[in-house]
């Protein structure tokens, strides 16, 4: 089957908002807003619990998730910016845009090591996702508050690790059975995800 | 200060214990059936005229004279003044236990009710008369889905009640591939949509003019029915005593005829059969143009037939549309060419313009002049169209919302003259 367009460049445009990052390394200024970003990769765990009252079943679910943050310091504690990532649910692939922020809440003892405070909120898209025959999926609302720290000097590359918190909707309508008229579902993705990572 | 960003950390596990579980539900609505019993009496003393009532589950359509004709699911015929097209005027209700199709001929329509047919006198539309019934000439059949059987040792009729249900139930929030179309078991069954609308023009002027997925058709002296799997002839020389004639098995899953001049052509949900009906008490089968199994109404124009394909409920397949086929040679016909299409389900042709309803994607115009260039010129979007029937620059047509009519003197630009509103008994 032959790549649709629109695939490949989205595709592209998502690397490209991964790789721009790059070429503005070392313009830091302490107290003139400079570009900021934060790159991570992780896992989203979580559970689900199904089936009929009182036949109800749990499994547990780990899920892949990458996503990148660009953005402006505007003080030395707080950048705000845009989030785009990746999120691999078992039965559908999104991408979820959203504005972000990054605060910084301490640094004990004025080391290398700083925690900070994140709040990510958009729409989830499905644009990559492809559907089986029959099946028509739709992204949703998202949003992802998270605790973290960063190793590293201020003015130099830190690595990354974070504790967030998400909530990602979506929809999907399903292929009918003879007797049916209508089969709709909507999904409420609720995880935590844990993600390692670089910023500067 | 530091005592709080330990609280801060300490807190955000508990989102572990309430916040890590998906949701998801799903809601499907879906056609229970419920068995009931009646007694061939009870059947055949359920016909009388009734008030004007509310549409609700439209069937066929069928158009004779300026009054309309709307079946009603298994309940009867909607009667309805259309002389003045811009403001149709409902005059009874005929209730017909079991009905589904329907056919007039002259002042006589003749309607099933489960295994007979019956004939109407409509000289007065708002007062139909029964004057005559061919009993227990049906043997089974089907409606929405669920089917009915006659048990001739007891005199009852098995039937399934529908009603509509719709429930939720908690998923695993995983389901996006393996659909399990192959293991329908009920797939072969229609809906009463899904139509065919033949040229008007070259009926008998005494005839009334098919919409939906007629199974009911006139010509010459017999009128044609077809079940799911065989075509019933019935002698209407007496067009007010209608006997029964021959008996043709046409194979499985049949679900439309109509005449063009003197071919018969029978949809099925796996191709078309041309019968030769030159000997009208005898039609012959020519040949079968063969397709993916896939739900098929068709339109005949001149050399050129108009099949659209489509998915959906009741027919399996993922194919969406247009084919228009040679059908020069009967006995070979050829695929000219396909065109893409939303999901297609009636259509009708007033030569060159090609009407095609798109279900829940509205109805589009075509200019059909030439066969392997079909333009469209027109897409009303906005209601639902099942099917349709061009006729004297009037374009009737019904969807799941209601009947509406189009002037379409300019086919680029329809132009609505009325609707009849639909309450449905569920919200898809």
């Amino acid at each position: 089957m032959p790549i649709k367009p629109p695939y490949v460049m989205r595709t592209i445009l998502l690397i490209f908002s991964w790789l721009v990052p790059a070429l503005a390394l070392g313009q830091t200024a302490p107290f003139k807003p400079v570009f900021t970003n934060m790159t991570e990769i992780g896992a989203l765990f979580g559970q689900v619990k199904f089936g009929t009252q009182g036949m109800e079943t749990v499994s547990k679910r780990v899920n892949l998730t990458a996503q990148t943050f660009n953005g402006v310091l505007l003080n030395p504690r707080l950048a705000v910016g845009a989030t785009v990532g990746v999120d691999w649910y078992n039965a559908a692939l999104l991408t979820p845009i959203c504005a972000g922020a990054r605060y910084d809440l301490a640094r004990p003892n004025d080391k290398n090591l700083r925690i900070f405070a994140s709040l990510d909120t958009g729409w989830g898209f499905s644009w990559l996702n492809e559907d089986a025959a029959g099946y028509k999926t739709s992204g949703g609302w998202v949003i992802s508050p998270g605790i973290g720290f960063r190793i590293g000097n201020v003015s130099n590359s830190n690595f990354v690790m974070a504790l967030s918190y998400k909530r990602q909707e979506a929809e999907a309508d399903k292929p009918l059975f003879s007797n049916e008229l209508a089969k709709h579902e909507t999904r409420v993705y609720n995880r935590i995800a844990i993600r390692l990572g670089v910023s500067f | 200060m530091k005592a709080n960003r330990l609280l801060f950390l300490l807190l955000a596990p508990l989102f572990w214990q309430t916040g890590c579980t998906d949701r998801c539900e799903e809601t499907r609505t879906f056609r229970r059936y419920t068995p009931v019993t009646l007694t061939l009496t009870q059947v055949r003393e359920g016909v009388r005229v009734e008030e004007p009532r509310e549409l609700k589950q439209p069937g066929k359509i069928y158009t004779k004279s300026g009054y309309l004709f709307i079946n009603e699911l298994k309940e009867g015929i909607h009667l309805i003044d259309n002389r003045d097209p811009s403001a149709p005027k409902q005059i009874a209700f005929l209730r017909i236990p079991g009905n589904g199709d329907m056919a007039v001929r002259d002042n006589i329509l003749y309607a099933d009710s489960y295994m007979d047919l019956v004939a109407f006198d409509i000289t007065n539309p708002a007062q139909p008369r029964e004057v005559n019934r061919v009993q227990s000439v049906f043997t089974n059949g089907q409606f929405d889905g669920g089917w009915w059987n006659v048990n001739a040792q007891t005199l009852t009729l098995s039937d399934q009640r529908v009603d509509y249900v719709t429930e939720t139930r908690k998923t695993d929030c995983d389901a996006a591939g393996s659909s399990n179309w192959a293991s329908c078991p009920t797939c072969m069954v229609d809906i009463g949509f899904a139509s065919a609308a033949f040229d008007s023009k070259t009926a008998p002027s005494s005839n009334g003019t098919a919409g939906s997925m007629a199974r009911f058709a006139l010509y010459n002296n017999f009128l044609y029915t077809v079940s799911q799997s065989d075509m019933q002839l019935f002698n209407i020389q007496n067009a007010a005593n209608p006997k029964q004639s021959s008996r043709v098995n046409l194979g499985s899953g049949i679900e439309t005829i109509f005449p063009y001049k003197d071919k018969l052509f029978i949809g099925s949900q796996t191709g078309m059969h041309i019968y030769d009906n030159s000997n009208p008490a005898n039609p012959t089968r020519l040949a079968t143009f063969q397709h993916a199994r896939v739900c098929d109404p068709v339109a005949v124009n001149g050399d050129i037939a108009y099949v659209t394909l489509r998915n959906g409920t009741q027919c399996g397949g993922y194919t969406n549309q247009l084919d228009v086929v040679d059908i020069s040679s009967l006995t070979a016909p050829r695929l000219i060419k396909s065109y893409p299409m939303a999901n297609p389900h009636g259509l009708g042709v007033d030569f060159p313009t090609l009407f095609i309803c798109e279900g829940k994607h509205g109805l589009k115009t075509f200019d059909a002049t030439s066969a392997i260039d079909i333009k469209q010129m027109e897409h009303l979007a906005g209601q639902d169209a099942y099917d349709v029937i061009p006729l004297n620059k009037t374009l009737l047509m019904i969807g799941k919302d209601g009947l509406y009519q189009f002037d379409y003197t300019n086919p680029a630009r329809l132009r609505q003259l009325s609707k009849i509103m639909v309450s449905r008994p569920y919200a898809y």
